[in-house]
């Protein structure tokens, strides 16, 4: 058989023989389970190149804001940024941590479906998930450290006698790198144990099958606590704003922002967990699980009816029904920014538009610029403190922003192609790891050969 | 209102601190030095700024520069004066003037800290390097503590904490009502020290706010609403406001009587109490997650015994 034309991670694509033979494993994937041809399976890494043309112009893209991001962290915060006293918090926190890691929701959105409501089908999306969340959260914190004035204090955060309790912002910032440091990064080991497992030694696979009893015995208590801490931080990020009171319109005030925070940050999850899937399937010619891109679909699209109901009643109980309907500057706003989550909604409930990939694309998209906009509109653009002052980012801030998305991606691919992060079918992941066999024979081999000439 | 004798002599200095204006005078320490009173708060203290008696001289302004070590802004008048266009990282204290489009209704306004009762500030902020002292009441900044997150900033309903954007070791500014000065033994702050006219005068939260009840009862009409603003706004601050004018034009926000704190805290405080109820919830869909897991597991090795693929975490 011809190794070239299999799943593992490097390697030039080569024309695939005619007379390939494939051997079938004595488990039949297909015999539990419904059988569609497409049917995603396990994860498989990607086979591609490491560092491609779009790789490299992305991490060009990241430089940029590294060095910009080293600049500030030397200088001042005044001369990169367009923050003043009056907008004191700009879009390093209010995009890249405030709406960003909204996005990276998708570990507690797909992990509590899968572990929590028993939606055995998304086990196989979950990495997608999880390398997803990673990047954005590890992101965010960078943005986090290059946004503090006096990152040098930060290290109070280890130290629980200094923490003012009733504080969201302690919340978010004990919460957020506890999660994404220990917790997420915890749940995306299993990748690495497994890339190290098939290209380790002996020696290396005896001592990842030693760790991996207690491992397993202590994963359900991992994966609890990796949902608890996003849906706290995740409505702390909401509480914040609560702080702020009449700076911030009626329309977004409220005393349920955090759990319309926790909410969006969910819709967004799973929105955003479908636009990487589809987009990585296209990217990388992929085949397309239409049954789980549809459940998913039906998840996201129930979750934001309930928010939808959920910030409705809240306007009703607050009587403030009356400004959604002013058409002003901002019930405009309002009125766009719930559509763009209303509608995917409304089209995702028909069973033949959930089935059909260009549709689920469009909406699930939609449902991400709305979920931004819902987490980022009243931390700037809904959040006046009734002076004639505005704030637009300076370029340079616009840069490290970039940068950090930049590099989030490039994170997101890199780990697509070394770990087996999207899922595959069957088929895939067995010529993956008939070539991995192959390569090893061939690496040890040479290696004897080598001996024996010394 | 009896009048000391520092107050009278300082009647007669009217004249010598609107000069102080342009010199910076370093008057008001030596003036509250020469005070004997009572040295430590042992209640909330603050200020009482009545509109109908400020002049406009400024010499708080420079009184409040000098006495807490500040270089004085003078961008606006090119480098000649010091005149702060508003508060900032170099003004912890401003006299600005609101005059109506027709010209016909003037006010000075004295803006500095207010030192909320319950201060959002303080509530936000993650470290506690904004505290209220629990006797004076006055809200101080502790640079050891500090990030410099600016959370401080994003709620202070008044826009008071202003941050060193130029700096690479950046500080919050803010009126701490002199606390240097009179933890030294200083009687008052220096700007009611350096006020010519007792427009701002200090003193207990408590007795100031009798004073101005008292100014509202012997001249009915005088003051907008005949109330006095502070009282109960946000939860009530210790600097109180007596203005001709309705507040909202010398740039008081119009705020309700619940503090930001309370607002904010209201849920909070019960979801976290004790973290007993994330501890619950925690417990919960951990007994979900490992019923669930135990059956996964039990499949999972099932498979991989048959000769299946590895189970993929």
């Amino acid at each position: 058989m011809n190794a070239h034309t299999t799943g593992v991670a490097r390697g030039e694509r080569a024309p695939a023989p005619a007379s390939q033979v494939r051997i079938r494993p004595a488990y039949d994937a297909n015999a539990s389970g419904p059988s569609v041809v497409n049917m995603w399976q396990r994860g498989v890494p990607v086979d591609e190149k490491l560092w491609t043309p779009s790789v490299i112009a992305l991490l060009v893209v990241a430089a940029v804001g590294i060095v910009l991001a080293i600049y500030r962290l030397t200088g001042n915060l005044g001369s990169v940024s367009g923050m003043t006293d009056v907008y004191a918090w700009g879009v390093w926190k209010t995009f890249n941590v405030m709406t960003l890691t909204a996005l990276g929701t998708g570990g507690l959105s797909i992990g509590a479906a899968a572990w929590i409501f028993g939606r055995k089908d998304f086990h196989v999306v979950m990495r997608t998930a999880l390398v997803m969340s990673l990047m954005f959260y590890l992101t965010g914190l960078l943005a986090l450290g290059i946004d503090v004035g006096r990152p040098w204090n930060f290290y109070h955060v280890l130290m629980p006698w200094k923490w003012n309790v009733h504080s969201s912002l302690l919340e978010v910032a004990v919460c957020m790198p506890l999660y994404a440091t220990l917790f997420l990064a915890l749940e995306n080991l299993p990748m690495l144990g497994e890339r190290l497992w098939y290209y380790g030694s002996n020696e290396t696979r005896a001592r990842l099958t030693a760790l991996r009893r207690p491992f397993r015995g202590a994963y359900p208590f991992l994966i609890a606590g990796a949902y608890m801490l996003p849906a706290m931080h995740q409505s702390s990020l909401g509480a914040l704003l609560l702080l702020a009171g009449p700076k911030v319109h009626p329309l977004w005030q409220t005393p349920a922002l955090p759990l319309l925070y926790l909410m969006q940050a969910g819709i967004c999850g799973f929105g955003f967990t479908i636009v990487t899937l589809m987009t990585s399937c296209l990217v990388w010619q992929r085949p397309l699980d239409l049954k789980v891109i549809g459940a998913l679909g039906d998840w996201m699209s129930r979750l934001i009816l309930v928010w939808l109901g959920v910030r409705f009643v809240d306007l009703y109980v607050r009587g403030e029904v009356g400004r959604v309907f002013t058409f002003d500057r901002y019930s405009t706003l309002f009125l766009i920014e719930n559509a763009m989550v209303f509608v995917p909604a409304v089209i995702l409930r028909s069973r033949k538009f959930a089935r059909t990939p260009r549709i689920v694309f469009n909406m699930a998209v939609m449902t991400c610029i709305g979920g931004m906009a819902y987490r980022f509109i009243p931390t700037t653009v809904s959040y006046d403190p009734g002076h004639q002052f505005s704030y637009f980012p300076a370029l340079p801030e616009l840069l490290v922003m970039l940068g950090l998305i930049a590099l989030a991606i490039v994170g997101f691919n890199l780990a697509a192609k070394l770990f087996a992060v999207l899922p595959a079918p069957f088929d895939s992941w067995v010529e993956a790891v008939e070539w991995l066999e192959v390569e090893r024979h061939q690496a040890e081999a040479k290696s004897h050969g080598n001996a024996a000439h010394d | 209102m009896k009048l000391s004798r520092r107050q009278a002599l300082r009647g007669a200095f009217g004249l010598g601190a609107t000069a102080a204006v342009a010199t910076g005078a370093a008057r008001a320490e030596s003036t509250s030095a020469t005070e004997s009173e009572q040295p430590k708060a042992s209640a909330p203290i603050g200020l009482l700024y009545d509109t109908t008696r400020c002049i406009g001289c400024k010499a708080c302004v420079t009184a409040c520069t000098s006495a807490n070590g500040l270089a004085p802004d003078s961008g606006a008048s090119e480098g000649l004066h010091q005149m702060p266009q508003d508060l900032n990282s170099r003004t912890k204290n401003i006299i600005k003037l609101y005059t109506s489009p027709d010209g016909s209704e003037r006010s000075f306004v004295k803006r500095q800290c207010m030192h909320c009762a319950e201060p959002a500030c303080a509530s936000g902020c993650p470290f506690h390097a904004l505290r209220k002292d629990p006797v004076s009441g006055v809200i101080g900044w502790d640079g050891e503590l500090c990030i410099g997150c600016r959370y401080c900033e994003v709620v202070c309903p008044f826009e008071i904490p202003k941050f060193e954007w130029d700096r690479f070791n950046p500080k919050v500014v803010k009126c701490e009502l002199c606390r240097h000065l009179l933890d030294a033994g200083a009687a008052e702050p220096a700007c009611t020290a350096a006020c010519p006219t007792d427009a701002v005068i200090f003193g207990r939260r408590e007795e100031l706010l009798h004073d101005a009840k008292g100014r509202i009862e012997s001249s009915p009409g005088k003051y907008h609403q005949n109330r006095v603003y502070g009282e109960k706004e946000a939860g009530g601050t210790q600097v109180l406001y007596l203005s001709h004018v309705p507040f909202a034009r010398i740039g008081l926000p119009v705020l309700e009587d619940m503090s930001l704190p309370e607002y904010a805290n209201r849920y909070h405080r019960i979801i976290y109490q004790w973290m007993a109820l994330p501890a619950a919830v925690y417990a919960v869909m951990a007994g979900v997650i490992r019923a669930r897991w135990k059956k996964h597991d039990h499949e999972a090795m099932e498979i991989e015994r048959a000769g299946g693929p590895m189970d993929q975490l």
